[in-house]
């Protein structure tokens, strides 16, 4: 561009045209150059201060929309699933069904007159409990119960019938066959092996037929609930119904609960008051129980024999956390004979059970003793209501939070006793129970 | 050497107290919005102890992606036990155990849906309130 317009002056300076004529020249020639000159500086400006556009191929900007519509398709099917999954409700789905089922191998030094099984491997319980719901407030309660007794044949029996109403979380009421709830043990367990920690529960504890002396069983209603009360709760059970009665006294009585009917027309009553801590008490349950009713002794031949009031009170104390399981109950009897014109007799019974865990192993400790007076017909007249002491020790290994193994050394005595009118010689003997338990 | 393993496990240990107070912390309680409960109330509606709001019927449910964390932070029991009160709760009683959810998306879901239902998540979701 410069030679040009320096062959161009020169020219013109050799042929000495007119000054006008050379400007002209290189007027022009500007005119031409510095557009193009212009253009020429521009172009590094644009390419410094707008990077170029990435320039793709149009098969790639096709893929991203096909995984684009793929990803929002998978989304929409998550967010269908989830709803429908959400939207699957507890209730009405079908009747809820669980229970417990153990077996064991059991062997003694001596036979119980009530265990009275040879040694060797045993069929427990095979117990269900449904729980359906009709409603937010009405529900029932059935537990159907498979057993073998002594004798080997298959013993079936509706442990539990009861419907109940909710009318608030201060207040259930039940009506029907319930486990009567005195002390803690009766409700608390119950025929659930697997729930228990130990093996057996504490003799006089035990059902009517296994070596209990009080109804485990109740036909009436039930009043039940908890208030909170300071920084815990206040527990109450209130229940009334047929008190049982002593058949076959004459050859060894067994307590029945009267579940078609009272025979002597006289309700028997009881009660559970407890308070249960929180904070740095929390797992620390106390209570007090009581239990009041006329009780008819029956011969084998169904001749009445007599009547006794039972007059139970008593207490418990239990104490739940991760690590330890302390449970004691005591009960104390001031029962009026009606019949012999004897008075009142005095007797009582406790137990205390010790079991603390480490993960899943749980050693426990239990010490039973009963002091039953032999004047009093309504513990003379029963098979079971012999004075007795036993201790318990035994070791459960939590297979799985469903299923327990269990092992079990006992220890019992049993007192002499000659004042009533069935005498009662001593006796005793060592246990050993093993026993597999699942619930479900 | 000994300065950079020392400096690597103090990071570790301060790496690792962080996600573990993360995880502590990243629990919320939730329910349908038509129910009024109180934090304090939590643990008794947990447990069984709590049936109702107002007239309204709780619908109890679990997370199993959460409850690990849940039982730990408000109940202060592992899950043998909790698992072991509700079936106490159930064969004393006759409560129904909470059902379990897979996850937060699933929770969430249903404590929009159901009226009464109360769960706990990871994330504080609209749409439902938020307890604690």
């Amino acid at each position: 561009m410069v030679e040009t317009i320096d062959i161009v002056t020169t020219h013109a300076k050799q042929w000495k045209a007119p000054g006008l004529f050379s400007a002209l020249i290189v007027g022009g020639c500007l005119v031409i150059a510095v557009p193009a000159f212009a253009k020429v500086i521009d172009a590094p400006t644009q390419t410094v201060n707008a990077p170029a556009k990435p320039v793709y191929a149009s098969t790639d900007a096709e893929q991203i929309k096909v995984l684009q519509d793929k990803l929002d398709t998978m989304q929409d099917q998550l967010s269908q699933m989830t709803s429908g999954l959400a939207s699957r409700s507890t209730s009405g789905e079908g009747l809820p069904i669980h229970g417990f089922m153990d077996i064991g191998f059991a062997t003694n030094s001596n036979r119980d007159p009530l265990t009275a099984d040879p040694s060797g491997f045993y069929v427990g319980s095979l117990s269900f409990y449904l729980t359906p719901h009709f409603g937010d407030r009405v529900k029932a309660l059935v537990e159907p119960n498979f057993e073998i007794p002594p004798d080997g044949s298959v013993a079936v029996d509706l442990e539990r019938v009861q419907i109940g109403y909710t009318f608030s979380d201060n207040a259930t009421a039940w009506a029907g066959r319930f486990h009567t709830p005195y002390g803690y043990w009766n409700t608390g367990f119950h025929h659930g092996a697997q729930m228990q920690t130990s093996v057996l529960r504490p003799r006089f504890l035990d059902f009517e037929d296994k070596g209990g002396v009080l109804p485990a069983h109740m036909v009436g209603l039930w009043g039940t609930g908890k208030a909170r009360a300071g920084n815990g709760k206040f527990t109450y059970d209130a229940y009334a119904g047929n008190g049982p009665k002593i058949v076959d006294a004459d050859i060894g009585g067994v307590l029945d609960i009267n579940q078609a009917g009272d025979d002597n027309h006289q309700a028997m009553m009881g009660f559970n008051l407890g308070y249960e801590f929180s904070g740095m008490m929390d797992g620390l349950r106390l209570a007090v129980h009581g239990l009041n009713g006329d009780v008819n002794a029956y011969a084998a031949n169904q001749a009445f024999l007599n009547t006794t009031t039972l007059n139970m009170v008593g207490g418990s104390v239990v104490y739940l956390s991760n690590e330890w399981e302390v449970m004691g109950e005591y009960y104390r009897f001031s029962d009026k004979d009606k019949s012999g014109g004897t008075g009142t007799h005095t007797s009582w019974a406790d137990y205390l059970q010790i079991g603390r865990s480490f993960n899943d192993l749980t050693p426990y400790v239990r010490f039973e003793r009963t002091v039953l007076s032999q004047l009093d017909s309504y513990f003379n007249n029963q098979v079971s209501g012999q004075s007795y002491a036993r201790q318990a020790l035994g070791l459960r290994y939590n297979l799985n939070p469903k299923a327990a193994l269990k092992f079990e050394l006992l220890n019992s005595s049993f007192k002499e006793d000659l004042t009533g009118t069935t005498p009662r010689t001593a006796y005793g003997y060592r246990s050993f129970y093993a026993q597999y338990a699942i619930g479900f | 050497m000994k300065s950079h393993i020392f400096k690597a496990c103090f990071a570790a240990i301060l790496l690792l107290l962080a996600v573990q107070g993360a995880n502590a912390g990243d629990i919320v309680v939730i329910s349908n919005s038509n129910i009024s409960v109180s934090a304090d109330e939590v643990r008794d509606i947990f447990l069984g102890e709590k049936q109702f709001a107002g007239s309204t019927k709780l619908v109890v449910i679990d997370n199993a992606a959460m409850q690990s964390g849940f039982l730990s932070k408000f109940l202060n029991m592992e899950a043998s036990k909790y698992n072991g009160i509700w079936t106490k709760k159930s064969f004393r009683d006759g409560l129904t155990p909470p059902a379990v959810k897979s996850g937060d998306a699933e929770v969430i879901e249903f404590v929009k849906q159901t009226p009464g239902a109360i769960g706990y998540v990871s994330t504080r979701p609209a749409g439902v309130k938020v307890i604690q």
